[in-house]
């Protein structure tokens, strides 16, 4: 049930919970020279949970190996759809079905996030072995995302007001290689670097350091620091720039955390994205999820 | 045996996986498993109770995103009843599947704008309680195994034409009709999980049409039961209407069910006298005869999602009034069932959700089973159906579980506690590990407390440890 409940708010790597910046959805935003670390944080928040967009589908695999280089496996099919709607308050809906392996074939989650950053999320999840919906917490933001090296807050609920910034230099990222995908990311790209502080205390990080793409306002790679300034995770995120109508949106495709404490890795792909196709907001009900049939 | 067994679901197994591979391609997708369930008695740890190996498949085909049809069909064997002398009694009903129970859904969903038809064997499922049926009463229920299925399981699907009308944004209406019948049922009597008030209406019948025992029983007896189902007519279907909404952060379900109950009550038809020497023969006819009855009730559900005390805890609640409900009235100290009254008798419950400390979730839920009225009258109690003990005119039932998860949430641990005010329950614990993507084992008790009359004591002496074994493809 528990994994059940982290899964919901969800795998959808890059979605997550609308940061308190003002920024206009459905617009396209990119950092300038001078922007302080606040500014460039937003955009940063804005990208992650894809609000220039007005909806999304995609397809996309997990992989969880641990030390021994033991796999494991997930897919999803996601759908996405942003509002920004002030009547009630919500800013998008997500909804997240496990395609495989069967034993979690059909473990659906909708999940509502709203624009009040202090608000929590609403989920309800289709649960193939009751055969009906149970409508659950949001789950906590330190627990593990499905079990892997991302916590909740890493991939759905962390808040631009969850911590303070701080802009530590720029430079050109030195290039990140995935032995996963046997690939090199985002060598030499000229980027940001913040420090991110929690604003509660005893939490499970000290700081982040976070790398942002100068060109696109998106966060490329982050370390994580223990309250002894020892760096325990690495966080990468690679994106790919879709041309939409004119405009570039930058998404999340490619993600791999690792521990440095335990060597386990967590890889997630998305595949075959979709934008913009028009879904109807009558796919995110808690009566389309009870029309599940896995 | 054992070998045959094993020959055949490996082959099943590579089979299957053939299938799946070469079917799972375009809009056709197949998946399925294979499980042996096997338990030991608590009591002796020498007392094997299942050994059960079950092959389930199913499958969907998109016609198109308008249409698409689904089916899953299951089969299962249990050895146990081959093995053990003892279950011998149960074994024409136990050991095997049923008549057409093997077909588990067989369906067509059509969506066209705001409506959504689901026409076929189907399960529908209504309310939020878990483990405890209040609205969940569209199916009737498999109780062979008591609860402890899953409740995907423990439905038994009918057909039916699921008709579903969205007016606005996040409400739906939902008409059912139901043609299709099927019974509740339960263990015959030499099964593990046989309900006392079964076992004693047997042992009652192998007393009656046994030789006459003088100052006992002067008599040769006959003990005649008929079945009467209700005759295959459209009129004699099932109706139910569920109304969904939300008001505010509140979703909330109104339902009504009306028609012939899955579980069919005794009564007695009264008896005949034929003289004979040295002993007469007194004839006792019964008849077991399913009731129509009417359920009224509601859900909610709400997350406390803003600031404040409460916030992260789901609260969730049913309540339903059954009309007319039989309701068995009789002797309880000897379990002997006098007649039926049909009562207005109210089951509701609430439950809490929160996760607590990261990934520790609590799941409590307080329920209450409030009897029309608290005496039949004629210096009879009311009757437990299971038991035929004596039943609370308010039965009050709790329920907690809490559930984590460890080693990158491969290995899950959960713990469930069950119980009434009459100090009668049970304590499951379980943990299921991930072997792989497509092996799960799992690992498990039923411990049962509490005194033989009672729901969850009658089956104190059947307490077991259990494994699971899963492997999907």
């Amino acid at each position: 049930m528990k994994r059940v409940v982290l899964l919901l708010a969800g795998i959808m790597l890059t979605w997550s919970y609308l940061s308190a910046a003002e920024l206009e959805y459905f617009q396209v935003y990119k950092p300038k020279e001078g922007m302080s670390a606040d500014e460039i944080m937003q955009i940063k928040y804005f990208n992650k949970y894809t609000l220039f967009a007005h909806d999304m589908s995609m397809t996309g695999r997990a992989y969880f190996i641990d030390k021994s280089g033991a796999t494991r496996e997930r897919s999803t099919a996601r759908k996405r759809i942003n509002l920004g709607r002030k009547s009630d308050g919500i800013a998008y809906k997500d909804l997240t079905i496990f395609t495989g392996p069967t034993q979690v074939k059909g473990l659906c989650s909708l999940v509502w996030t709203y624009l009040n950053a202090k608000k929590e999320q609403e989920v309800w999840l289709w649960l193939p072995s009751l055969k009906k919906i149970r409508k659950v917490s949001q789950s906590a933001s330190d627990d593990s995302f499905l079990g892997g090296d991302f916590s909740v807050e890493d991939i759905t609920t962390r808040r631009f007001e969850d911590e303070t910034y701080k802009i530590v230099k720029e430079e050109n990222f030195p290039g990140y290689t995935s032995d996963f995908m046997k690939k090199t990311y985002y060598k030499d790209t000229p980027c940001f670097v913040i420090e991110a502080t929690p604003k509660r205390a005893n939490w499970y990080y000290a700081k982040r350091l976070i790398w942002i793409d100068k060109n696109y306002g998106v966060n490329i790679y982050e370390e994580k620091y223990d309250a002894n300034g020892k760096k325990f995770m690495t966080l990468l995120r690679g994106h790919e720039i879709y041309n939409v109508d004119g405009k570039e949106y930058p998404m999340q495709m490619y993600l791999e955390g690792k521990d440095l404490r335990s060597g386990h890795i967590t890889e997630i792909i998305n595949e075959t994205v979709k934008i913009d196709q028009g879904l109807s907001e009558d796919e995110f009900t808690e009566a389309a999820l009870s029309r599940s049939r896995w | 045996m054992l070998k045959r067994t094993l020959f055949i679901f490996l082959l099943l197994i590579c089979s299957c996986s053939l299938a799946f591979a070469e079917l799972s391609k375009g809009d056709l997708t197949i998946a399925g498993y294979l499980k042996d369930e096997f338990s030991l008695g608590l009591k002796t740890f020498n007392e094997v109770s299942k050994f059960k190996n079950i092959l389930q498949l199913s499958g969907e085909y998109k016609f198109s995103d308008q249409s698409v049809f689904f089916t899953s069909a299951k089969y299962w064997y249990d050895s146990v009843y081959d093995l053990r002398e003892k279950y011998d009694a149960a074994r024409h009903y136990m050991g095997h599947i049923q008549r057409t129970d093997w077909l588990r859904d067989c369906y067509l969903d059509y969506t066209s704008g705001p409506w959504f038809l689901r026409l076929g064997k189907q399960q529908v499922a209504w309310g939020q309680a878990d483990g405890i049926t209040i609205l969940d009463r569209v199916n009737p229920a498999d109780l062979t195994e008591y609860w402890l299925p899953d409740a995907v399981d423990l439905r038994i699907p009918l057909w039916m034409a699921n008709i579903n009308y969205s007016p606005k944004l996040n409400s739906n209406l939902q008409l059912l009709i139901i043609p299709d019948f099927e019974q509740s049922t339960a263990a015959p009597p030499g099964a593990p999980f046989a309900f006392r008030s079964y076992k004693l209406f047997m042992d009652f019948k192998d007393f009656w049409e046994g030789p006459p025992i003088p100052f006992i029983k002067p008599n040769y007896g006959v003990l005649n039961t008929n079945i009467y189902y209700p005759a295959k007519q459209f009129k004699n279907s099932k109706f139910g209407v569920q109304w969904q909404d939300r008001i505010g952060d509140w979703d909330y379900t109104l339902n009504y069910l009306y028609g012939y109950d899955y579980l069919a009550r005794t009564y007695s038809d009264g008896s005949g006298y034929r003289f004979g020497i040295p002993y007469p023969t007194i004839t006792l006819n019964y008849s077991r005869r399913f009731k129509l009855v009417q359920m009224a009730g509601g859900s909610l559900n709400h997350t406390f999602t803003e600031e404040g005390l409460l916030k992260g805890v789901t609260l969730r609640g049913d309540a339903a009034v059954y009309l007319n409900e039989p309701t068995y009235y009789g002797n309880a100290a000897t379990g002997r069932s006098e007649g039926v009254n049909r009562w207005n008798n109210v089951f509701w419950l609430i439950g809490l959700d929160k996760s607590v400390v990261t990934n520790w979730v609590a799941s409590f839920q307080f329920a209450q089973y409030i009897m029309e009225h608290s005496k039949p009258g004629g210096g009879y109690q009311t009757l437990n159906s299971y038991t035929n003990g004596a039943q609370d005119a308010v039965e009050n039932i709790f329920s907690l579980k809490i559930s984590t998860d460890f080693l990158h949430e491969r290995l899950k641990p959960e713990i469930l506690w069950s119980c009434t005010d009459d100090n009668q329950g049970r304590i499951s614990p379980k943990a299921t590990y991930e072997i792989n993507d497509n092996l799960w084992f799992t690992l498990g008790i039923h411990y049962f407390y509490g005194k033989e009359v009672d729901s969850n004591g009658q089956f104190r002496d059947v307490s077991q440890f259990y494994t699971q074994i899963k492997y999907t493809f």
